[in-house]
């Protein structure tokens, strides 16, 4: 089932061309802070987890909406009621499903990751940015994609897709870089899933908000090794939830 | 309505639907055959002004369908039943035919209502006309489209696969309503159940590979199997002489129906062909055609 | 043409798209404006100044209350069972889609006005004058309302549009103070009135954004209009 999701979802045009176009407006919008304008000397390790870095500003947004009517399009189109028919749990299915459709939507953000990584590696003569581009992309970028996947697949199951895409675009913006200052947000908390405290315990200072003092003061200590591998866990850990809710929520349908 | 087509085509990137399309055809029910993929749905689609072709000419009742105001004038006196038709499901049966006829134009409401309630009778739906289109059958989803397609008196009718996906008993439900359909309009049924148009059409074309290769009398396409449809009964290996149009397995072996130029076996014996073996013998001279070709 | 003009003044008509559209598109602006309220309160009580607070209100007119419509405006176009079957009717497809977005803007405008009166009326109201106050909505609405259609009919696919509609509204945010800092940029940001106020360029830039808006709008219903172009859902 994963590899066949797997497939399905890799060969959507719309997937490729969006992340195409938003990781190129990504590159040329970066800023002087951007990594492209990074010293020479910058360690390989710094060089990898900012392109990751801001690779996770936007780029998980179109996951997001492409799993958003992930399970609610299998009600649309009428294939839930023949998965039902399948000796497989309800669970099973949208692990299944989500595994799947995790992995090719992460499939060009790595590609992205390994492109830049690549283009460093020869421009700054240093093949060990490459080595550290999948460490990179595994700590920064995946478990916020874990996290960010697992919300936008089953939210819409009882939100609708077109609200949850709308909320989770207003989410975006407040849960990651709305600063903590300004308003109550959960920016710069353990579980920021633009990879905050891991971006910033791998380029050894704060990559945005991570430990910045605001609401949830308890989610918010000081990032190192330790406080981003617990945010590396809570945001796999939270973004279970959802994947169970959600097959309690079709096998619920599925008996109905 | 007479329609005229004149080599049309059209391309879907690199592949070419329709390869220069001639057509001509009056009123009356006429069925248009071909296997999946021979450009049926995309002639249709033109047909209904729901596709530009790429070149070509269709005149439909002296419309050029090219121009807008040619797509409306058709389009006011046409009933399109497409082949994927989907449904609204949150609407009844009547809702969803009262929706379509507001759009058809049928502004006068005690009208449009008389006139939906015995289309609905027409198509046995007058039972569950208040029931919501979620819980409806593929074959009541079906009579629903045939029903909103009436709405209006349209004089064209274009009927995409309006069987496919039916029961047996569904299927001949569904003919039946279709071969009481014509009166004075044109009916253009489309369709690669040979048997669809044996039961409801006199007139018929063929399509292979975006072309027309055959228009003619349903009679004339039959005539064409005469001679060369075969029956034999073997309990051994099946013949490997022409194309097995069916295969019947009794106690005393099985009984094959072959369409041939040569007798398939020794003990064939020649029958009187249906359309569907007319049909197999014009496929397979078309095949040997192309090859030679 | 006869049939399209009746069918316009047909109450009926109107309820029926107005079904097609569905609750929960047309909900969506006023369940987006109620998550802001509900953000504004956990401000007020984490002790927000009144200047955040009131910004943060005006945001959910001028951001939010755009990007909902926008959002919804790509499933409204993208998600028609019967789209083969209204192609082939005499009403323009376009004029159906049109319908059923009006019914969409009109329950965004409703919940738009009804928020702007309570602002006003309990003094929370930092915009412009009041009678000006669509101002505040209209134009941000329009010129997001356009770019979700026009990448719609252009991509093809809801996430395609969607994620163009989010990446847009994203960037201007993240880029605020850039965007407005520049006189060829400040014109087309679209979050002016909450970020900056109703000072020099508003006006200029809220004639800007519905100009773009009603280009992009223009341009769509164009590419709309042509026989077969009406987008399906994305290829699956």
């Amino acid at each position: 089932m994963i590899r066949y999701e797997f497939l399905m979802q890799i060969r959507k045009r719309s997937l490729w061309i969006s992340m195409g176009l938003l990781a190129v407006i990504t590159v040329l919008g970066q800023g002087d802070a951007g990594p492209r304008y990074l010293p020479d000397d910058a360690s390989a390790r710094v060089v990898a987890s900012s392109w990751a870095f801001l690779w996770s500003l936007l780029l998980p947004i179109v996951a997001g909406m492409v799993l958003a009517d992930r399970l609610v399009r299998d009600d649309r189109l009428g294939v839930s009621r023949l998965l039902e028919s399948l000796p497989t749990t309800a669970t099973t299915r949208v692990m299944g499903r989500f595994l799947g459709a995790l992995a090719a939507t992460a499939t060009p953000i790595f590609l992205a990751t390994v492109i830049a990584g690549g283009a460093e590696s020869i421009s700054r003569e240093d093949p060990a940015v490459l080595l550290w581009t999948p460490i990179a992309f595994g700590l920064v970028l995946l478990p916020g994609l874990v996290f960010v996947g697992a919300f936008a697949m089953v939210v819409p199951l009882l939100l609708t897709a077109p609200l949850f895409r709308v909320l989770f675009v207003g989410y975006w913006f407040w849960g990651n870089m709305l600063g903590p200052s300004y308003m109550p947000s959960l920016a710069g908390t353990l579980l920021t899933p633009v990879g905050d405290y891991t971006a910033s315990w791998l380029l050894g200072e704060r990559a945005l908000y991570a430990g910045a003092d605001g609401w949830l003061q308890l989610l918010r200590p000081e990032p190192n090794g330790v406080t981003a591998a617990l945010s590396v866990a809570l945001l796999l850990g939270v973004g279970l939830i959802p994947l169970l809710v959600g097959s309690r929520v079709l096998a619920r349908r599925a008996t109905a | 309505m007479d329609i005229t087509i004149r080599n049309l085509r059209r391309r879907f990137g690199k592949v070419e639907a329709l390869r220069g399309v001639d057509l001509e055809l009056s009123g009356g029910m006429f069925g248009l055959l071909g296997a999946n993929g021979a450009g049926k749905t995309t002639l249709m689609r033109i047909i209904a002004g729901v596709l530009s072709p790429t070149s070509g000419q269709v005149l439909i009742g002296g419309h050029d369908m090219s121009t807008r105001q040619g797509r409306v004038a058709v389009q006011r006196r046409l009933g399109y039943l497409p082949q994927d038709l989907g449904l609204y499901p949150d609407l009844t049966a009547v809702e969803f035919l009262d929706y379509i006829g507001l759009l058809k134009g049928l502004d006068d409401r005690t009208a449009r209502r008389r006139q939906i309630a015995e289309l609905l009778e027409v198509v046995g739906l007058s039972d569950v006309a208040n029931r919501k289109l979620k819980g409806f059958s593929g074959g009541m989803r079906r009579r629903v489209g045939i029903a909103q397609a009436l709405l209006g008196d349209p004089a064209l009718l274009v009927v995409d696969e309006p069987t496919a996906g039916l029961d047996p008993q569904e299927r001949i439900r569904f003919r039946t309503l279709l071969a009481t359909l014509p009166g004075r309009r044109t009916v253009l049924l489309s369709t690669h159940v040979v048997e669809d148009v044996a039961q409801t059409c006199r007139e018929t074309a063929v399509m292979v590979d975006g072309r027309i290769v055959f228009t003619g009398a349903v009679s004339d396409l039959v005539r064409g199997a005469e001679g060369v449809t075969w029956e034999v009964v073997t309990s051994g290996p099946p013949p490997t002489v022409g194309e097995i149009v069916s295969a019947v397995s009794d106690a005393g072996g099985t009984r094959y129906r072959v369409v041939s130029v040569t007798p398939p076996d020794p003990a064939a014996i020649p029958v009187p062909p249906s359309l569907e073996d007319g049909y197999v013998a014009f496929m397979q001279g078309a095949a040997a055609g192309r090859s030679s070709a | 043409m006869r049939a399209v003009l009746t069918d316009v003044s047909s109450p009926l008509l109107w309820r029926y798209e107005s079904r097609r559209v569905g609750v929960a598109a047309q909900a969506a602006p006023a369940a987006a404006l109620a998550v802001t309220l509900l953000l504004t309160a956990f401000t007020a009580n984490a002790g927000g100044s009144r200047a955040d607070i009131e910004r943060l209100l005006l945001t959910g007119l001028e951001a939010v209350v755009p990007l909902a419509v926008a959002v919804a405006t790509v499933t409204v176009i993208t998600r028609d069972r019967c789209r083969e079957l209204h192609l082939a009717l005499p009403v323009r497809y376009v004029t159906t889609l049109g319908r059923r977005l009006a019914t969409l803007v009109g329950a965004a405008a409703a919940t738009a006005v009804i928020y702007s009166a309570a602002l006003v009326a309990t003094g929370w109201w930092s915009g412009p004058a009041a009678p000006a106050s669509p101002l505040v909505w209209v134009p941000p609405l329009l010129a997001l309302g356009g770019l979700a259609m026009i990448l719609t009919v252009v991509g093809r696919s809801v996430v395609l549009a969607s994620s163009g509609v989010a990446a847009t509204w994203l960037a201007q945010q993240l880029y605020a103070a850039s965007l407005a800092s520049h006189a060829g940029s400040r014109p087309f940001f679209l979050f002016l009135t909450s970020r900056y106020g109703t000072g020099e360029g508003w006006l200029l830039n809220r004639f800007a954004l519905t100009v773009t808006g009603l280009c992009l709008l223009a341009v769509a219903v164009t590419a709309l209009s042509r026989p077969g172009a009406a987008p399906g859902e994305e290829e699956q």
